[in-house]
């Protein structure tokens, strides 16, 4: 008997919790917290003896039949992948869980939140165990609603209840490309399951780039990348913990995860990792710049997580010689750390400060000695800060780009566009602990005060993982996710490099530039905006790029123009048709009337007036006459009959 | 002893037979014939149950098939699968008539023994294979409906509504009897098993008169389906019927029209499948499209439900244009899904009008507080019709319209035809769960009402089929297709 056996527990044990929860949620402690924790703490449980078994005895998968005589299964499996996403999801679900009792204390609605809450989390579970392509997407779908759900859980905020509109709208548009790539692979193969169209890859790989693409392109709309991001930086409407959950674990990592599953598709079209690592490529440096001019704490972590993502996509794109599997899945497992923590740490102190402005914090460290450490730890680890965990993932990511540089010159662009990245987070991120924590309070009418311990705890054992996730890498982690072989970096190897040192230069120099600005005061925040060139840049970044506005117009113009003359085409021309032909039923009623007048008279009319009334479209001939009703099947008779001689039968 | 395997309907018999009696001279007789009529039922149920081997009791010396009084009757595995069926769905509509039923009305123990005859038939219908023998567990099932969907004859919709039933069908059963009298006289015998070879020695100048006969086979039978244009008398009648025969029509006899088409064209005629298919096919996609676009407007819920149920009745009718074995499971699983999906509708509909809450699609606002367990039930029932996974009604019809798609050619239309018709019964089905869930309430708050318990055990067991059938379909697929290969092998 191994542990494996019972993973499909994982995602069951979550979806038993929201049951619980959504319907009994309201006579527990704390709207139903412990049943929800109680879950997630026994799926990372499992996780972590999964993640053994898988290590010692390989892979794993099961499956069964679902509909009978169509090939579609429900299954699982279990490689090294899964076994990793599996371990940071529920690790991070757990501490996010965990988290929401001190957050969520106050709020009316905690049996909703914990039941969905459960929801999400198994949804993604189930995502990541899927053994075929249909099931992923199932999965990928309820992850969406529950996302959805969450984002608008402050659905009387008109901000939150358009932040999840927006969310479900834009990941659809990725989500329709996915399931028609989805539909391509099973005609073309006749499968959806990993295994065998791993195996049937062998054989045929001609016309595989536009399935590849629209795989990726579903990953584009949930991982937020280029131009599908726009749903992301709304999405902080929702609960600090949502967006926790949302930037950390379940959602947006979705994404990564698919592109990664997808990696014995992609090997087979080269084109497919140029195109992924460009619009990571731009997705990252993109998405930096915007986080320069916010001013939203949780505006900056939203645009940082972006930013990051496309890091990982960028990764991913180098292709597997150059060793972007497994750096992209390094960087998803740290960021899963670092930016839960500094999600869980910003919420920390808008529950101190009753604001997301950072314009009204400052002098933060006083007050919340945990929570600014911890976030110090956070911040150093997404700048880079040597021997974090965000130092080594971010090296290994330029680096892997670095080594694609060989086939193709882009990726020597590329790598410069992620050097530059790496100083603008540094940068950014340091602007926002500055701005929190150092200096005076700018708005005085507040009095801060340290987090209860289930939010500061939590926010404690995320910072040792994310200061030191990073020596994992050479302990096991570079042998364990690989695809193809494994690559053998060590830390005495990575120093021997120029471009390691490049990529310390770029997060000191950023970290180094916001002490000058925001905690020195020695250059004045104001030189960005001296001169007309500079204002037009800070406005264009304020305004994202025009991105928002852009696609306004097109669902304005576009969409809406469309819609209105599909309602002129129904208005003339299909009311039209039907008036058509119930003045014909009409006048055929008539005739009939006229034939069998008084045959059954006087049978009651209760009916027929409930079905003139009911059936105004062309059911006039309903007319509740049973005359008319007799008349009719005779001419249907007719109608048979007319039909056998048409297809020539009599 | 072979006969021991019509137990299930001489147990129903025997008490049908008794319930009256008791009506005449028993004490606080509303209290005890529910609990008879549905004891019998169980009783049957549970042999079916042995018989099929769902129970693995071995105490019958029983083999299937078993062929009864010289090949009129065959109990096959097509013939058990309906069987259950149309006991289980009898024996919801039996729960839920003790509460729907109130205790001072008329005639309680003519209802009971009436609903108990009118199974019986059903299933005879389900194991006859011969033209008279189907015919007469046909009009058993049809006389005994149209006396029931009249049994409140003081009010005056029940009472119409039981006259157009009987009258349409009494023409339906006379097209039929044409039809079978034009069989026997081209073949000189009305043994289904027999037809195949019968028909193929036919003079050329005879082809003329087999398609009439055909023609009236089909258009009797679909009057009991309900297929377009033979439906008209349905949604006036499922208004106006009681709600729990309602529920019975459309989930119980309309599934009988479907078993007596299949054995007649699946398996009778299904040498000449190229001479009708095409029939059923054009009679399919009219059927699913009048039945959706006339569900749209409806405002009552009975009235929505009947047109949907036409609309099904239309998917359904698929299989028998598409005529394969792959068809006809898929069809017989959706038989089974969709008996299940609008016994529990039309059972919510008739707890609405016992709980004073009225069967208009917009009172059910504000449902979600009045009673949260009856808009769930409601809920999952809707999904499951518009076809939404993982909900049963997608299973059952994805295995049916990828069976008309395997088949290939003109069906390929057909099945795009259905397609673009789920998507547009989405529209009245979505309606239902935007009054129950998205409008506001109002002025007057809704308070949480009491659900009477027996009308809402049916409701959550049919629920709970829905979503188990849904996500593990699996071994309710293969029982379609055992079934299924009874008649096509």
């Amino acid at each position: 008997m191994t542990w494996v056996e019972f993973s499909y527990l994982i995602p069951i044990i979550p979806f038993i919790a929201f049951l619980i929860v959504a319907f009994f949620g309201n006579k527990m402690k704390e709207g139903g917290a412990p049943v929800t924790i109680a879950a997630v703490a026994s799926t990372f449980v499992l996780s972590v003896l999964v993640l053994f078994d898988v290590y010692q005895n390989g892979s794993y998968e099961t499956s069964m039949n679902w509909i009978g005589g169509t090939g579609l299964e429900v299954g699982i499996f279990i490689d090294n992948l899964t076994a990793l996403m599996l371990i940071v999801v529920t690790f991070v679900s757990l501490m996010v869980s965990i988290y929401s009792l001190g957050y969520m204390h106050d709020d009316p609605c905690k049996r909703r939140y914990y039941a969905e809450i459960a929801l999400f989390v198994g949804s993604m579970l189930g995502l990541i165990l899927a053994n075929n392509f249909l099931l992923m997407f199932i999965f990928w779908e309820l992850v969406g609603v529950c996302s959805y759900l969450l984002i608008g859980f402050w659905y009387q905020k008109p901000a939150a209840a358009s932040a999840a509109k927006k969310a479900f709208l834009v990941t659809r548009i990725g989500d329709v490309l996915f399931l028609t790539g989805i539909a391509m692979l099973y005609v073309k193969f006749g499968t959806l399951n990993f295994v065998e169209l791993e195996h049937l890859m062998g054989h045929d790989v001609q016309g595989l780039l536009l399935p590849a693409l629209l795989l990726f392109a579903g990953a584009v709309g949930k991982s937020a990348q280029f131009p599908l991001h726009v749903w992301l930086p709304n999405a902080m409407e929702g609960p600090t913990t949502v967006s926790a959950l949302i930037h950390a674990a379940t959602m947006v990592k979705a994404g990564i995860y698919l592109v990664a599953r997808s990696y014995f598709i992609l090997e087979h079209v080269p084109d497919a990792f140029l195109i992924i690592a460009i619009i990571g490529g731009i997705t990252a440096l993109m998405a930096a710049t915007m986080a320069l001019v916010q001013y939203d704490i949780k505006g900056v972590l939203a645009y940082s997580t972006i930013s990051q993502l496309g890091y990982m996509m960028l990764a991913l794109g180098a292709g597997a010689h150059a060793f972007g599997y497994t750096a992209g899945m390094f960087h998803l497992m740290n960021h899963a750390f670092f930016k839960a923590l500094l999600f869980l740490a910003a919420g920390s102190v808008i529950h101190a400060v009753g604001s997301n402005d950072m314009r009204k914090m400052g002098g933060l460290h006083k007050h919340m000695k945990i929570t600014s450490i911890t976030m110090l730890i956070g911040s150093l680890s997404i700048a880079g800060f040597p021997f974090m965990s965000g130092f080594f993932s971010k090296d290994e990511v330029l680096s892997s780009v670095w080594h694609a540089a060989a086939d193709n010159n882009i990726y020597y662009v590329l790598y410069a566009m992620g050097v530059i990245t790496a100083f603008l987070t540094a940068f950014y991120m340091f602007r926002l602990w500055y701005m929190t924590f150092s200096g005076e309070q700018r708005d005085k009418s507040y009095h801060p005060h340290e987090s209860p311990k289930t939010m500061t705890i939590p926010l404690m054992l995320l910072a040792i993982l994310a200061a030191g996730a990073g020596f994992s890498f050479f302990f096991g982690f570079q042998d364990f996710i690989y695809f193809g072989h494994a690559p053998h970096v060590t830390i005495v190897h990575m120093f021997e490099m120029w471009q390691t040192w490049l990529s310390i230069a770029a997060g000191l120099g950023g970290i180094g530039l916001a002490t000058l600005v925001y905690y020195k005061g020695s250059i004045s925040p104001s030189v960005f905006t001296a001169g007309p060139g500079r204002r037009a840049v800070r406005h264009m970044l304020e305004m994202k790029y025009w991105m928002d506005e852009v696609y306004m117009a097109i669902a304005e113009k576009g969409v809406y123009g469309f819609s209105l003359l599909m309602d002129k085409f129904d208005r003339k021309v299909v009311d039209g048709a039907i008036n058509g032909i119930s003045s014909g039923g009409i006048g055929l009623g008539h005739a009939s009337n006229e034939f069998d007048k008084g045959v059954i008279d006087g049978t009651v009319n209760g009916l027929s007036k409930a079905s003139f009334k009911g059936g105004k479209l062309l059911w006039n001939l309903q007319s509740g006459r049973v005359q008319d009703y007799a008349s009719v099947m005779i001419l249907g008779v007719c109608g048979l009959i007319v039909l056998m001689m048409l297809t020539g039968v009599i | 002893m072979n006969y021991l395997i019509l137990l299930p309907q001489m147990i129903l018999v025997a008490i049908a037979m008794l319930i009256p009696a008791i009506d005449l001279y028993g004490k606080d007789k509303a209290r005890i014939l529910p609990y008879l009529a549905s004891g019998a039922l169980g009783i049957s149920l549970l042999f079916l149950a042995i018989f099929t081997g769902i129970i693995p009791l071995e105490i019958f010396d029983i083999t299937i098939p078993t062929s009864l009084f010289g090949g009129m009757l065959v109990i096959d595995r097509f013939a058990l699968f309906l069987q259950l069926l149309f006991g289980t769905v009898t024996l919801f509509v039996v729960m839920a008539s003790s509460t729907y039923i109130k205790k001072n009305e008329r005639n309680q123990g003519e209802y009971y023994s009436l609903l108990l005859i009118a199974t019986v038939g059903m299933m005879v219908v389900a194991m006859a294979n011969d033209l008279i023998t189907l015919f007469i567990g046909l009009e058993i099932a049809s006389i005994s409906s149209y006396a029931l969907a009249g049994f409140r004859k003081n009010d005056k919709k029940s009472a119409e509504a039981a006259m157009k039933y009987f009258i349409i069908g009494a023409l339906s059963s006379s097209i039929v009897l044409y039809g079978i009298s034009l069989f026997y006289g081209l073949t000189g015998t009305t043994d289904l098993a027999q037809f195949g070879t019968a028909l193929s020695n036919l003079n050329s100048g005879q082809d003329g008169l087999l398609a009439m006969a055909t023609i009236f086979l089909i258009a009797g039978f679909s009057f009991k389906v309900a297929a377009a244009p033979f439906h008209m008398w349905a949604p006036d009648v499922y208004q106006g019927a009681p709600t729990t025969i309602t529920t019975f029509l459309a989930a119980g006899s309309k599934k009988m029209g479907f078993a007596a088409l299949f054995k007649v064209f699946l398996f009778g005629l299904i040498s000449f499948k190229a001479d009708w298919a095409i029939a059923f096919g054009v009679m399919a996609a009219l059927t699913m499209t009048i039945g959706n676009l006339a569900a749209l407007k409806q405002q009552d819920l009975k009235r929505m439900l009947a047109y949907s149920s036409i609309a099904q009745a239309g998917y359904i009718m698929m299989a028998l244009a598409v005529a394969t074995q792959y068809a006809l499971g898929g069809a017989l699983f959706h038989i089974l899904t969709h008996a299940f999906m609008k016994t529990g509708a039309f059972i919510i509909v008739a707890m609405l009008s016992v709980m004073l809450i009225g069967s208009r699609v917009e009172d059910l606002r504000g449902l979600r507080i009045k009673s949260p367990i009856t808009a769930f039930c409601m809920a999952i029932m809707m999904l499951s019709l518009a076809g939404i996974p993982p909900l049963a009604g997608f299973a059952s019809k994805f295995v049916l319209f990828s069976s008309a798609i395997d088949a290939g050619g003109w069906l390929i239309w057909l099945a795009v035809i259905a397609v673009i018709n789920s998507a547009i019964s989405l529209y009245y089905y979505a309606r239902v769960l935007k009054e129950m869930y998205v409008l506001p309430t109002g002025k007057n708050k809704p308070i949480r009402m009491k659900e009477p318990l027996a009308m809402l055990i049916p409701i959550v067991l049919a629920t709970a089929a829905v979503i188990i059938i849904g996500l593990y379909p699996a071994p309710f697929v293969d029982a379609a297709m055992d079934a299924a290969r009874a008649l096509i092998p």
